[in-house]
């Protein structure tokens, strides 16, 4: 019960703050100019012609759940990594250069503690994030072309496709794929937090963040790397594309997600230790 | 209470503590002195947790902060200069947050402590429409919450205007004559220090040079004012005079003597001996001047109790 109102408290702090919100707008304004440019006739016209060289019925699938998984196929990991980055790299430095955290330390509450409500919280905001990404995306994409129509998926990098021609079918895919998109993204917020936790700057965790996984994702696609592309995150954080495979491989999925879920709980260890180490000075 | 134990604390190979020992019994409002960097805060922060000791240990109630900080820091409430709130939430809601990394919130008690502290009916605004006044008011009752045995009080005053300094002070003291609550006072008001403390220490580079009531400090000898034109002869003349009646002086104008020494005597010696006195007049000494006399004695330890 004290952790849930811990929890609770951590959420009202977070969700209070005007900057939480600035992600949710940037992405309500990225999924609207998506919109037009789908509507543009320019990319009907494209869109037309590659799902009748796949052999697939464009009145099928260019629809709602098609727009949305591109909504969150573009914009989430480029998009998305810049405000989880925020979020997470703020949630301890913040309230650290704030002085807010003065006051909680001359509570009884251990150090481990604090950090792991802090933690439960950025992933909550992380995969609540997602699905208002996803359900904001597909609620718009339905005022644009109607509810009605299958989902096609395309992802040439993972070698993922897939057509799916109940709505039904394919709006469970994309549901799944959203808990998958949340937990990938979980490993960004990690490392924010990571760094959150120690000494430095909210903005200074938010940038090295992003720079380790900007440098991760381009390094990745050197010919030389080809061969260990699976030991990059980024790659494995592509890994929740699988779930729309027809065929669920879920060998693949779950060697990724352990991988991910192994990193996450590494450095947040490293913060945590960081963090019991430090002096905080009144 | 709370035992200080031999605290040593080093900054990068900088001393910030050098075997700081004290202890505040149950009830009692205890003074901590120095100038900026003597250890105040750093002692402050050993005792809630949030700086580790190289070696020592505080123990609240007998129970060791290093052992034991959360069943420790149960009867501790603690307030800062400055206290940082979140800005964009209402004193409510805060009162609420950092309660509850404390243990469940009790509603009554929250709207007791509230109404105590004179903040019911902007206890809903948001904490950034606050004066400084109201939010070290938001600090006391943040601290009140749930019941405390101790407080910590961190230059609690700074920034105050003098109703507010009086208003903060009575509050203190009533809260010692209901409750028997223990207080540790971080202040560089002297004069406040004086009129609410039992007990002080003052540190100074790290080191204790002091601890001892306040009470009898003040008054165990008699203070007067000269004034006179000095120069090196005069000067040595009222060193010899004061000396010979086991006084003392702090160089340019504030004397002391024991109590049992005449006034009038030491007025007829400094007036035979050349002195031109244009006064003499009783002025008891103070906290300022004990804190004056213990920084210019450096690290020499006038009386320790």
């Amino acid at each position: 019960m004290m952790f849930l109102a811990q929890l609770q408290g951590e959420l009202r702090k977070l969700f209070s703050r005007p900057r939480t919100y600035i992600g949710y707008v940037a992405f309500l304004a990225m999924e609207i100019l998506i919109l037009v440019v789908y509507k543009l006739d320019r990319t009907q016209a494209y869109t037309r012609t590659q799902l009748q060289n796949n052999g697939l019925d464009f009145d099928i699938y260019y629809s709602s759940l098609s727009i949305t998984f591109t909504i969150m196929l573009l914009s989430m990991f480029v998009l998305g990594s810049v405000f989880f980055a925020l979020v997470a790299g703020d949630i301890v430095a913040k309230e650290n250069e704030d002085g807010n955290l003065r006051l909680i330390f001359a509570r009884p509450i251990s150090r481990l503690r604090l950090l792991v409500v802090k933690y439960a919280s950025v992933c909550i905001y992380t995969v609540s994030f997602v699905f208002f990404v996803g359900i904001s995306g597909y609620l718009m994409a339905v005022a644009a072309v109607g509810w009605e129509g299958g989902l096609f998926v395309m992802e040439p990098k993972m070698k993922v496709f897939a057509a799916y021609s109940e709505w039904s079918d394919g709006a469970g895919r994309l549901a799944l794929s959203a808990l998958g998109i949340g937990f990938s993204m979980i490993t960004i917020s990690s490392i924010a937090f990571m760094f959150s936790c120690f000494k430095m700057k909210p903005a200074a965790a938010t940038i090295i963040t992003l720079s380790i996984l900007f440098v991760d994702m381009i390094v990745q696609n050197f010919p030389f790397f080809k061969p260990y592309e699976e030991w990059f995150v980024t790659w494995r954080m592509s890994a929740w594309v699988f779930l729309m495979e027809p065929h669920l491989p879920w060998a693949k999925v779950l060697e990724s997600f352990a991988f991910l879920g192994g990193l996450n709980a590494t450095v947040f260890v490293l913060g945590w230790l960081a963090f019991q180490s430090r002096d905080f000075k009144t | 209470m709370l035992v200080i134990d031999n605290l040593w604390k080093n900054f990068n190979g900088v001393p910030a503590l050098q075997g700081v020992s004290f202890a505040v019994e149950k009830g009692q409002i205890y003074g901590l002195l120095g100038h900026n960097g003597a250890g105040k805060s750093t002692t402050l922060g050993i005792i809630l947790g949030m700086v580790a000791a190289q070696s020592g240990d505080v123990s609240i109630d007998g129970i060791s902060i290093t052992q034991d900080r959360s069943r420790a820091l149960s009867k501790v409430g603690a307030i800062f200069e400055a206290p940082s709130f979140y800005d964009y939430l209402s004193g409510w809601q805060n009162l609420k947050i950092l309660m509850s990394y404390s243990g469940p919130f009790d509603e009554k008690l929250a709207r007791e402590v509230v109404e105590r502290v004179d903040l019911t009916k902007r206890i809903d605004s948001k904490v950034r429409t606050y004066s400084h006044g109201m939010r070290q008011r938001l600090a006391l009752a943040q601290a009140l919450l749930p019941e405390p045995e101790i407080l910590l009080l961190d230059e609690p005053t700074d920034g105050l205007d003098p109703e507010g300094i009086k208003w903060f002070r009575d509050f203190i003291l009533g809260l010692r004559a209901e409750r028997g609550m223990t207080v540790l006072f971080n202040s560089h008001l002297l004069g406040e220090v004086e009129q609410m403390c039992d007990r002080i220490a003052i540190l100074q580079g790290g080191k204790r040079v002091f601890e001892g009531p306040i009470k009898g400090l003040v008054e165990e000898q008699q203070g007067y004012e000269i004034s006179a034109e000095l120069n090196s002869d005069l000067t040595k003349i009222v060193d010899q005079v004061l000396a010979s009646v086991g006084g003392n002086w702090d160089g340019a104008s504030r004397i002391f003597m024991p109590h049992d020494v005449d006034p009038a005597t030491i007025l007829r010696s400094l007036v035979q001996a050349g002195v031109p006195l244009r006064s003499f007049a009783r002025k008891d000494r103070s906290l300022e001047d004990l804190y004056m006399e213990i920084k210019q004695q450096h690290t020499t330890i006038p009386r320790s109790a």
